[in-house]
């Protein structure tokens, strides 16, 4: 046990240490990406700054040289690296306050919204997926095939949108927007979040019910379940204890990997219709208005988490199948 | 008893009318307007480009005065009327004396001069529209003076005319001269104070106070008990108002459906569901956008464009009733020129309506086309369309993505020039190249930075024929609009160069306009003249619908519906 420890110690410093280098590589193509576009952060006045008679390129330089984006790219990238590396993130001029601010702000709503699916989507995913393949061919698994087909076509954002017209706008039983002023940790909070996750939730959930399936029909056939079953253990045992664990480890990895795109991206849409203020919503109008103090930080702290999701997934596979090791 | 009894008539009697004399009503409720277009991007308004970030400081923080439906001045800050000199360049201003900042100190006219002084024309702050205070004096652009006269009186000058500057005064906004002072010449620590990110010193300047700002969330400001405009009526009359941030229209107008907000703007095609719903009242009320069809008049856009009358040909194929009816759904006015049917300064009399009968004519058009020999006359007597070498006649048409209604206008103009011949190649690009590659421009061969108009000889990246965009006039100052018609106008993209246009822009800024009668008649001329030449097809000027819950009273439907805002009230 020792030796496994020190090899997984050892395994986890370098993993870590090869973040720190991918993250700041990530931090740089994503600053200069976002600097060398074509657009520039006054663009989006142009409408209204013509509207009112005036002369654009004053307007241009106006807005740039407030935040000191009339600079040469490498000069606003050495100051916004020496910046960070005193812990300052920077001012996000697109909402008038600091990064760090922001992102302590809307962090938790997107972070309960992204928890609350997946487990919501693993737990139920799983249970249906299990029954399934225990029941193989039975009406129950036809329904439930019949279904996850249905959930993984559905795209969420029009799903969330009959969600809303239909439990809030007909029959009254939600409001038809997420709102802030209800506190977090409260009932109020999690009814309102009901129609979020199960927009968010159902695409994940029906491909956990699927994969889940699959898996556990495919350990069902092996010859450990034989034996196990020859042993005269209890049904539940063979199905709980050794072919579920065994189905576990795929089902990690998918798990994981859909965990690591929602924070990317996938959870935004349902923002959107909710009206959710989380880190996508942020970030996305922060591409658009071309600030990069933002989007560069929500970038690496995407790109870090998926690097921490994926460090834990490889470390569970340890503890799931004892043979991997990766000295 | 006898007297007992009239004293109580004269109890009775001064109560009633005192109590007629205030309209007071009690406050309550929670006001939520919800939007879909976005969030503003401060409270600092110095600092805005964008109208959202002005609205939201506004719920704070009046103008000195602004106006009703039918512009008539509505004083706010201003104790009397901005006053011009005989000789329009010296605007005295007489401020409220009972204005106040939130630590309790009087609002002077040292706050607004120093606004304006060491603020607004500062070289630090970069304010984003400091050409709205400048004018050219012998070919150099200089600022205007503001000087202080007492403590509720300044004055601003001007060395040269512009009857229209009047417009720009009344709209003016303090920022506490002792708070700003603190950050002066240091916009990093301005741009982050706190002071002005979170409204903390606007007193009883404005109607509501701030309470919080969630960002792409929704802006809170609660009822302001000091407001110098409620001393009589208790104004404003809702505890809360809430400016409620959607990510689609379609979720933000079933939030009204079901009574989770209380106004919010119907698109066209959803107005006759909301007009069947017996809690909300929908309002049509006018607007000051356009959407117009640009002819590229540059070296890169078919020739055929120089001539006035192809121009004319083209602006008579295209029906304007068709594109209200079938793009609008019905909430549009045909357009004439760039000034607005509520525009103090709007004249019929006179404008060539072309695209409406009997200047919508297909035929007509052809024929047209035919005498500047660009179509020839078949055997069978019918008019073919071509272009200079004989083959027919192909445009491209830009417009930008993600406008619903400007693509679907881009198809109907489309449709009906291919009635008379011409095919029509549709473009949607994104803004930012629309902005770039087919708007800016440039003098080929030389090292001219692009702009949005570089004179005679630029053309821009990409070559365009026709472009579907859209405008905004303000009412009550459509000479800002010299901008995209005038010869050095910044951003007269598609390159209209006509000297006779520019010189009923400047008249109109000169000493002959100050009297308004004469301004009017020079628009109208303006107006004749532009609609005659048809620079641009102008289209449709867009009416608005606004949703609101019926128990909202107080509303007064209009052009500058919101200007009264604070006696709306809950029923």
């Amino acid at each position: 046990m020792p030796m496994k420890k020190s090899w997984l110690r050892d395994y986890i410093i370098k993993r870590l240490f090869y973040a720190v280098i991918i993250a700041f590589g990530i931090l740089t193509i994503t600053f200069v990406l976002v600097r060398v576009g074509p657009s520039s952060p006054a663009d989006k006045y142009l409408a209204n700054v013509a509207a009112r008679g005036q002369d654009v390129s004053q307007v241009v330089a106006a807005i740039e040289a407030r935040h000191g984006l009339d600079k040469p790219i490498y000069e606003q990238y050495i100051n916004y690296v020496g910046n960070l590396a005193r812990g300052d993130w920077g001012w996000s001029f697109s909402t008038s306050m600091p990064v760090t601010e922001l992102i302590k702000t809307h962090w938790i709503y997107s972070f309960q919204l992204i928890v609350l699916s997946s487990v919501f989507a693993a737990l139920l995913g799983i249970l249906i997926g299990i029954y399934s393949a225990v029941r193989q061919y039975s009406k129950t698994d036809y329904i439930a095939t019949f279904l996850s087909f249905i959930g993984i076509s559905i795209p969420n954002f029009w799903l969330g949108v009959m969600l809303i017209l239909l439990f809030s706008v007909q029959l009254g039983l939600f409001k038809t927007y997420y709102d802030t002023s209800i506190p977090l940790f409260s009932l109020a909070n999690l009814k309102q979040l009901i129609l979020p996750v199960i927009t968010l939730g159902t695409g994940m959930l029906a491909g956990y019910t699927r994969y889940t399936r699959s898996a556990m029909l495919d350990n069902l056939r092996k010859e450990f379940v034989r034996t196990a079953r020859a042993k005269g253990l209890p049904e539940r045992t063979v199905i709980g204890k050794h072919v579920f664990r065994n189905a576990l480890l795929p089902l990690i990895t998918i798990i994981m990997f859909d965990l690591g795109s929602i924070v990317f991206g996938g959870a935004y849409l349902t923002e959107i219709i909710f009206g959710i203020p989380g880190l996508g919503r942020i970030s996305f109008n922060a591409i658009f208005a071309d600030d990069y103090a933002v989007v560069v930080t929500v970038t690496l702290i995407s790109a870090f988490l998926i690097l921490m999701i994926n460090l834990i997934t490889d470390i569970t596979y340890t503890y799931l199948d004892p043979r991997i090791r990766y000295d | 008893m006898g007297k007992l009894r009239i004293l109580i008539f004269l109890l009775i009697g001064v109560t009633l009318i005192t109590s007629s004399c205030r309209i007071a009503r009690e406050a309550g409720g929670t006001y939520i307007s919800g939007t879909s277009a976005g969030d503003a991007e401060t409270l600092n308004w110095i600092l805005a480009a964008d109208s959202a970030s002005f609205s939201y400081a506004g719920h704070a923080l009046d103008s000195l005065a602004t106006y009703d439906n039918e512009w008539r001045v509505q004083l706010r800050c201003a104790a009397k009327d901005v006053e011009v000199s005989e000789d329009g360049l010296v605007y005295t201003v007489t401020i409220r004396d009972d204005l106040k900042w939130s630590d309790g100190s009087k609002v002077t006219a040292e706050d607004y001069v120093y606004t304006l002084k060491d603020l607004m024309f500062s070289d630090w702050l970069n304010y984003t529209y400091q050409s709205d205070w400048q004018e050219e004096v012998d070919g150099e652009t200089v600022f205007v003076t503001p000087e202080v006269v007492n403590e509720v009186t300044f004055t601003i000058t001007r060395q040269t005319l512009d009857p229209e500057f009047i417009y720009t005064v009344r709209g003016l906004t303090p920022y506490p001269k002792h708070i700003a002072v603190k950050y002066e010449g240091d916009v990093k620590a301005f741009t982050q104070a706190p002071e002005f990110n979170n409204l903390t010193y606007t007193g009883n300047l404005g109607p509501y106070k701030f309470v919080e700002w969630i960002r792409n969330d929704k802006f809170v400001v609660e009822r302001n008990p000091e407001y110098y405009l409620g001393k009589d009526t208790e104004a404003p009359y809702f505890e809360q108002y809430i400016i409620k941030i959607f990510g689609t229209p379609a979720t933000c107008h079933g939030a009204l459906e079901a009574r989770d907000i209380t106004y919010t703007g119907i698109d066209p095609d959803k107005v006759g569901k909301f007009k069947q719903i017996e809690w909300i009242n929908v309002y049509t009320v006018p607007t000051t956008g356009y959407v117009l069809l640009a002819y590229n008049l540059r070296d890169n856009g078919w020739e055929g464009f120089k001539q006035k009358e192809v121009r004319q040909a083209l602006s008579m194929a295209i029906s304007k009733e068709l594109m209200i009816e079938q793009v609008l759904y019905g909430f549009g006015e045909p357009a004439f020129s760039f000034i607005p049917k509520p525009s103090p300064w709007y004249v019929d009399k006179g404008l060539a309506k072309y695209g409406v009968k009997p200047l919508l004519d297909k035929e007509k058009a052809k024929e047209l086309l035919l005498e500047a020999s660009y179509a020839t006359r078949k055997a069978d007597g019918s008019i073919e369309v071509i272009n200079k070498g004989g083959k027919p006649l192909k445009l491209t048409l830009v417009t930008n993505t993600g406008n619903e209604i400007r693509e679907n206008v881009g198809y109907l103009v489309k449709q009906e020039l291919s009635a008379i011949g011409i095919e029509v190649e549709l473009k949607l690009v994104p803004w930012a190249t629309e902005l770039r590659k087919y708007l800016m421009n440039k003098v080929p061969g030389t090292d001219q930075e692009p702009r949005y108009n570089n004179g005679v000889g630029a053309v821009s990246e990409e070559p365009w024929d026709l472009m579907i965009m859209g405008f905004s006039t303000n009412p009550l100052s459509p000479s800002g609009s010299d901008v995209f018609y005038a010869t050095k106008g910044g951003l007269n993209f598609w390159g209209y160069f006509n000297t006779q246009t520019d010189e009923l822009f400047q008249r109109i800024k000169s000493k002959e306009a100050l009297d308004e009668k004469a301004r009017k008649e020079l628009y109208a001329e303006l107006s004749r003249l532009i609609s005659e030449e048809q620079p641009v097809n102008f289209l449709a000027f867009q009416l608005a619908n606004a949703g609101f819950q019926k128990n909202v009273k107080g509303i007064e439907p209009g052009i500058n519906m919101g200007y009264n805002y604070h006696m709306w009230y809950f029923e």
